[in-house]
């Protein structure tokens, strides 16, 4: 990313509850864990995980969302890889 | 970041009860300087130390415990880090006053017709930018109050108005500086690269500063400067047409040390060659005949009248730097001296106040308020940014110096925001704005009384003979005039609320912290 880019990015209004598209891969920390689930929260959206591959609230992972309800901001996924928690 | 010492301390009546000396410290802080009116810095010192005192008969177990923490506070390297600035920064800015840059201020402001009602929207730019030049905003509070805010002063300007101005440049500075330690303390602990981080909190205090701009225009010209009974109203518009321009050649000095600290150097290293060159300055502008200055004012030791001391007045070279004087004036002053001086109280008081940040560490007290936080009350990311502004404002009233407060509570602000997702420069910028802003306007806030420790030095002081007792700026009056700290945590509780800014994780990953 450029400097400019930096400078240029987030000049916006974010809405709280973004949406995701099946399919799409993001990266996210996890923020809670519920047995072998997790649950992702991105701002007020949430994403459940049935198999959490071990991952650790606030370990970060790669996550392929794989649906997604825009109207109640819930969705489901599957870890695609654990990162593991912040250095 | 500093190591964490393995004490921990039970108190009676549960964790809470480990936030008593700094409760304490800050009812007195606000019964002295904001319903007494007392500005005593070392009048702090006493509700520090008694604070600490009463915090001790609360303990459970074993009191050595509680001294092991009390040591281990005092020696958490972010405290030293706030004496060192204080100490040069004091020494050069009244070696330079001294050699006469007020009275430069005071002629190129007459000189370019900026009137009093202008004074304090230039003096905010000026100070912003020296601040984010040398990131340090008590370096700049402590400069531009010796040097700016009498200049000020002579041409009529209002002086609370004036110094909240100064204060404010040094938020702005002390926020967005890449240089800045708020600045490299926010990125490190959210997990960000230095430069993204300074790049995304422009669209936050360009918002905050243009207000502010505009806030000290219109009080500027609103509030009228000063007026009949206020003590300056003698000295204000005195002016003398004959004010000299040569003090004006420290603007080099000043660009020697922001240069330095542009490129990496350590503060001392920086001021102390910025130092070297004042003085040198000094001794060439009074050779001269230019400005009314000589070593002695740099350093002069006043020794009792005797055999002894009138032959070392007497040799060349040492001689410079000592007179003799009745038995009744003896001491050692000038400009390195008191400089220096001026900020031994609020030394003693920062080091008690991150030993009274680390007692409130050990005994729990951060990790209580945090489930409270957590559990309860951040439910949505809304109200999980909105906490984070509170909750960095109520920590930086606590732990006054902003660095330290900003490292204590640095960790929570990574747990809460990772929980929604909050990206790290979000959260790095929410952290560092907050700081920034609040200890300039909290009365008891390190960089308000670091301004406040060199406005005492103005009393008498050899460069202003005219400043009294009776014109300086009570730290409890100035807190509603610091425009850009109001503004900048406005812009971040209207941030939460919109989403004004707001990037996730998922849509920008912060890139990996290049530079501690």
């Amino acid at each position: 990313m450029s400097r400019l880019d930096k400078l240029l990015a987030g000049w916006t209004f974010r809405t709280a509850t973004p949406t995701f598209e099946p399919g799409e891969v993001i990266t996210a920390y996890v923020s809670e864990r519920n047995g072998d689930g997790l649950t992702v929260r991105i701002g007020d959206s949430v994403i459940r995980v049935e198999d959490g591959r071990g991952a650790a609230v606030e370990d970060k992972v790669r996550l392929e969302v794989t649906s997604f309800d825009a109207t109640n901001h819930v969705g489901t996924g599957e870890v695609v890889e654990v990162l593991g928690p912040d250095a | 970041m500093p190591e964490e010492p393995d004490i921990e301390l039970s108190f009676r009546g549960g964790r809470l009860v480990s936030a008593l000396p700094i409760a304490l410290f800050i009812a007195w802080a606000i019964f002295q300087s904001g319903i007494l009116g007392i500005g005593d810095t070392t009048g702090l010192v006493a509700g520090m130390l008694t604070g600490l005192i009463v915090g001790l008969l609360f303990v459970r177990g074993d009191w050595k415990d509680y001294a092991d923490v009390v040591f281990a506070g005092m020696t958490r390297r972010v405290a030293a880090t706030a004496v060192v600035a204080w100490l040069w920064a004091g020494m050069f800015a009244e070696t330079i006053q001294v050699g006469g840059f007020v009275d430069g201020l005071v002629w190129a402001a007459t000189v370019l017709n900026v009137g009093p009602g202008l004074f304090p929207a230039v003096t905010f730019l000026l100070a912003a930018l020296l601040a984010t030049g040398i990131g340090t905003g008590y370096g700049t509070a402590i400069a531009f109050t010796s040097l700016v805010f009498p200049a000020g002063l002579l041409l009529g300007a209002n002086p609370v108005l004036l110094f909240g101005a100064i204060l404010s440049g040094a938020v702005f500075g002390d926020n967005l500086a890449p240089v800045s330690d708020t600045t490299i303390v926010s990125a490190v602990t959210q997990d960000a690269d230095i430069g993204g981080v300074v790049a995304s909190r422009v669209k936050y205090a360009v918002v905050a500063a243009t207000l502010a701009i505009a806030a000290y225009l219109v009080a500027g010209f609103g509030i009228p400067g000063v007026w009949g009974g206020m003590p300056h109203v003698d000295v204000a518009g005195e002016v003398s047409a004959s004010v000299s321009p040569w003090g004006l050649v420290h603007l080099l000095d000043i660009a020697v040390v922001i240069a330095l600290a542009v490129r990496g150097r350590h503060i001392i290293e920086a001021v102390s060659w910025g130092l070297l060159l004042a003085a040198a300055f000094n001794v060439a502008l009074g050779a001269a005949n230019l400005v009314d200055v000589s070593v002695g004012s740099m350093l002069l030791f006043s020794a009792p009248q005797n055999g002894l001391t009138q032959a070392v007045e007497a040799l060349p070279l040492l001689g410079a730097v000592v007179e003799t004087v009745p038995a009744g004036q003896v001491g050692v002053g000038g400009s390195v001296y008191s400089g220096a001086a001026g900020f031994f109280p609020l030394i003693v008081l920062t080091l008690l106040l991150v030993a009274g940040a680390e007692v409130m560490r050990a005994g729990g007290g951060f990790d209580a308020i945090q489930e409270l936080v957590i559990d309860r009350v951040a439910t949505t990311v809304r109200r999980a940014e909105t906490t984070m502004v509170v909750g960095t404002a109520l920590v930086n009233a606590t732990v006054t110096i902003n660095t330290a407060a900003e490292i204590a509570i640095a960790p929570y602000v990574a747990t809460l925001g990772k929980r929604f997702n909050i990206n790290g420069y979000r959260r790095a910028n929410i952290l560092d704005a907050n700081t920034s802003a609040l200890g300039y306007i909290f009365p008891w806030g390190g960089g308000l009384l670091a301004g406040y420790g060199a406005m005492q030095g103005l009393v008498g002081g050899e460069a202003t003979p005219w400043f009294t007792a009776e014109m300086l700026v009570n730290p409890a009056s100035v807190f509603p005039y610091v425009f850009h700290g109001w503004f900048l945590v406005a812009v971040f509780l209207f941030a939460a609320w919109t989403g004004y800014g707001r990037e996730y994780v998922s849509d920008r990953t912060s890139e990996e912290v290049s530079r501690v």
